[in-house]
C-alpha cells in the first residue's frame, strides 16, 4: 500500500517537473520569435533537414580530410565568385591541378559530385524556407555592431572598417580566468591561419580588458603568448556596442560571426573549438557566410 | 532564565520552514532575471552567501562559497583564498551547522522533498558514508582544483563541475531555459550531472538529507566548528529524566543527550519540540554554564 503511493508521489513529481520544463521551453519560444503559428514547427522540420544536408558534407569533408585541407589552404576570394558551393570547389580543384595526384583528384572529383548533389537538395530547402517567411523572423532579431570602438593590445585604435574588408569576422569573446576559453586559444589561431586566404578574420575580445585597463592587458597578452595565438586581441569601450553585447554574455567562451556589414550571423556559440565538433561547425557556418557575401556582389 | 530561553529556542525551531523560505529568497533576490536566463553580476556578487547557492543562478544574490573557493584556488593567479578560508572560520565559530538546518536553500530544498508521503527509511545504517563528505571537500574542492592545472597554473572547480547538483538545479536548468546559445551547449556533463540531481532528488524523498550527510562539502567545513562554536545546543542534565525521546526524532542520527553539538548536527531544533521537560535548546556563548 504504501509502496503504490510512493510511486503514485514521484509520478505525480515527474509530471510537474515536466510541466515546468515545458512551460519554460514556451517561454523561450515566444522571445525568439514573436509569430508562434503552426509555420513554426514546419521551420524547424526545414531547419533540421538543411543541418543535415550541411553534416553530410561535413562528413565528406571529414573522410578525406588531409586532401580537403590541401584544397581548403588553396582557396583564394577570387575564385569566390559563384554562388554555387559545388562550383566553387571545382574550380578551386581545377585551377590547382597541377598539386593533386591523380588518386586525390579522382576522390576530389567523386565528392565534388555528391556535393553538387547535396548543394541542389539545400538550395531547395533554403527556397522553402524563404518562402515559409521565417527569414523575416530572422531579420527582426539580427543584432548589428555599428561601432566597436576601443585600442588592440599594442595600443593601436581598432579601425572603423573592421568588418567591412572581411567576408566573415569571427569574433570570439573571453576572459583571462576561464580556462576553457584559454584552451582554444591555440586552436582560434589555427582557424585564423585557415580562413584568412578565404576571405575571414579571427578577432579576441578580452572583457577583463575593458576601457583598455593595463595591467589586465598585460596579463591577456602573457596567457595569449604562452599559447602561440597570434591573432589581434582587443580591450573594447565597454559601453561600444560590442562592449554592450558582451556584458550579456552568460556563458564563455562565447564566438560569433559578423559578416561585412556588422551583422551577427546566425546563434552565438557557447563552448570552445578545441572540441573538433564545434569546430567543424564552426566552420561550416564560417564557409556558408562567405559563400552568401560572394553571392551577394 | 531557563524557561525563556527554552521558549525562545522553540519558537526559532518551529519558525525553522519560515527562516528557511526568507533565508532562500534572500540569497536569490533577483527573481525575474530566472525567466531571462541572465546573471545578475553586481556588486554583492563579490560577498558569498552563507549556504550552498549557485554564483551562476540567474537570481543569486551573491556566490556560492565552494565555488568560490575553487574558483580561487584554481586560478593561475594565486595559491589560497583566505578571504573565503576566513568566511568559512567567521561563519562556523558563529553558527556552525545552524547554516545547514536553518539557512540553506539545497537544505531546504531536500527538506520539502522529504515532506513527500511515502515510505521512509532511516540512514542510521548508513553512518559511514558520513565520512565522504570530508573525502570530497578535500579530494574536489581543494586537492585537485590546486593541483590538477594547465600549462599556465589554471585549474578547474572540481566540486562545481562534476559534482554539485545545485548548480543544475539553480543554474544549468534555469540558464538553458532562458538562452538558447546555452541550450544548444548542453552536452554529456550535464546528462552526467542531471543524473546526479535526480538521484539526490530521489534519495531526498525516501531519506532525510542525503546530501547533507553524505556529499555536501560546505557541511563538512561547518561541521568542525560544531562543537566550538558561539551558537549550541544545551541539555540541561537536571532537568533530563533520560527518555530519549530527543535521539529518537534526530533525522541527522544524533544521540542528543551524549552529544548535542555532535558534527552532524543541524541544530534543526526537532529534539527541543520532542523534549517533554523542555531540557534542551540553543545557547550563544555560554560555554560551561554551571
Amino acid at each position: 500500500m504504501k509502496t503504490r503511493r510512493t510511486i503514485i508521489m514521484i509520478l505525480t513529481l515527474c509530471v510537474a517537473l515536466s510541466f515546468t520544463a515545458c512551460t519554460g521551453k514556451g517561454d523561450v519560444g515566444k522571445a525568439d520569435s514573436s509569430s508562434v503559428s503552426e509555420g513554426t514547427e514546419k521551420t524547424e522540420d526545414l531547419q533540421a533537414k538543411l543541418d543535415d544536408l550541411y553534416q553530410q558534407e561535413n562528413e565528406i569533408f571529414e573522410k578525406h580530410k588531409d586532401v580537403w585541407e590541401k584544397v581548403f589552404s588553396k582557396m583564394s576570394k577570387a575564385d569566390a565568385g559563384s554562388d554555387n558551393y559545388a562550383e566553387y570547389l571545382a574550380s578551386t580543384v581545377e585551377s590547382n591541378k597541377n598539386s593533386f595526384t591523380d588518386d586525390e583528384l579522382k576522390t576530389l572529383k567523386e565528392d565534388i559530385e555528391t556535393i553538387r548533389g547535396i548543394e541542389e537538395q539545400i538550395t531547395e530547402v533554403d527556397n522553402k524556407l524563404d518562402t515559409s517567411g521565417a527569414s523575416d523572423s530572422k531579420d527582426d532579431d539580427t543584432i548589428a555592431f555599428n561601432n566597436v570602438s576601443g585600442k588592440d593590445f599594442d595600443g593601436n585604435d581598432v579601425e572603423e572598417n573592421l568588418f567591412s574588408k572581411n567576408a566573415v569576422t569571427v569574433m570570439n569573446f573571453w576572459f583571462t580566468g576561464c580556462k576553457p576559453c584559454v584552451a582554444e586559444l591555440s586552436k582560434l589561431n589555427e582557424l585564423n591561419d585557415a580562413i584568412k586566404s578565404m576571405g575571414g578574420e579571427v578577432v579576441g575580445v578580452n572583457t577583463d580588458t575593458f576601457d583598455g585597463k593595463e595591467a589586465t592587458i598585460k596579463e591577456a597578452k602573457k596567457i595569449l603568448e604562452s599559447q602561440g595565438a597570434k591573432y589581434r586581441n582587443f580591450a573594447l569601450d565597454a559601453n561600444s556596442d560590442a562592449g554592450k553585447y558582451a556584458s550579456e554574455i552568460m556563458a564563455f567562451p562565447t564566438t560569433i560571426l559578423v559578416d561585412r556589414k556588422g551583422n551577427i550571423v546566425g546563434e552565438p556559440m557557447v563552448g570552445g573549438i578545441d572540441n573538433q565538433e564545434n569546430y567543424d561547425t564552426l566552420m561550416k557556418r564560417i564557409k556558408s557566410v562567405i559563400e552568401a557575401d560572394s553571392a551577394n556582389k | 532564565m531557563d524557561k525563556k530561553t527554552s521558549l525562545i529556542s522553540k519558537k526559532i525551531a518551529s519558525l525553522r520552514g519560515g527562516i528557511q523560505a526568507a533565508a532562500t529568497l534572500l540569497t536569490n533576490i533577483h527573481l525575474p532575471n530566472l525567466f531571462k536566463g541572465k546573471i545578475y553580476q553586481g556588486n554583492a556578487k563579490t560577498v558569498c552567501v552563507p549556504g550552498l547557492n549557485c554564483y551562476s543562478c540567474p537570481a543569486a544574490t551573491g556566490a556560492c562559497p565552494i565555488g568560490a573557493f575553487q574558483a580561487v584556488v584554481g586560478s593561475s593567479q594565486f595559491k589560497f583564498t583566505y578571504y573565503i578560508t576566513g568566511f568559512f572560520i567567521l561563519l562556523g565559530v558563529m553558527l556552525g551547522r545552524f547554516i545547514c538546518g536553518f539557512l540553506c536553500p539545497f537544505g531546504w530544498f531536500q527538506d520539502l522533498l522529504h515532506k513527500i508521503p511515502g515510505k521512509k527509511f532511516s540512514t542510521e545504517k548508513l553512518r559511514l558514508l558520513r565520512y565522504l563528505k570530508y573525502m570530497i571537500l578535500f579530494v574536489f574542492v581543494i586537492f585537485l582544483p590546486i593541483f590538477i592545472t594547465n600549462s599556465i597554473g589554471m585549474g578547474d572547480p572540481f566540486f562545481c563541475k562534476y559534482i554539485c547538483p545545485q548548480g543544475v538545479l539553480e543554474g544549468a536548468i534555469p540558464l538553458s531555459l532562458g538562452n538558447t546559445a546555452i541550450r544548444s551547449a548542453l552536452g554529456k556533463l550535464f546528462s552526467f550531472k542531471l543524473i546526479i540531481l535526480i538521484m539526490v532528488i530521489l534519495l531526498s524523498i525516501l531519506f532525510y538529507r542525503p546530501f547533507c550527510k553524505w556529499i555536501c562539502p560546505l557541511g563538512a567545513i561547518y561541521s568542525l566548528f560544531n562543537k566550538i562554536s558561539f551558537l549550541s545546543i544545551k541539555v540541561e542534565d537536571d532537568k533530563c529524566v533520560g527518555c530519549h525521546q530527543c535521539t529518537k526524532v534526530c533525522k541527522m542520527d544524533v544521540d542528543v543527550i551524549k552529544s548535542p553539538n555532535h558534527p552532524e548536527c543541524i541544530r534543526c531544533g526537532a529534539c527541543m519540540k520532542a523534549c517533554p521537560k523542555d531540557a534542551i535548546h540553543y545557547q550563544f556563548i555560554k560555554f560551561n554554564d554551571k
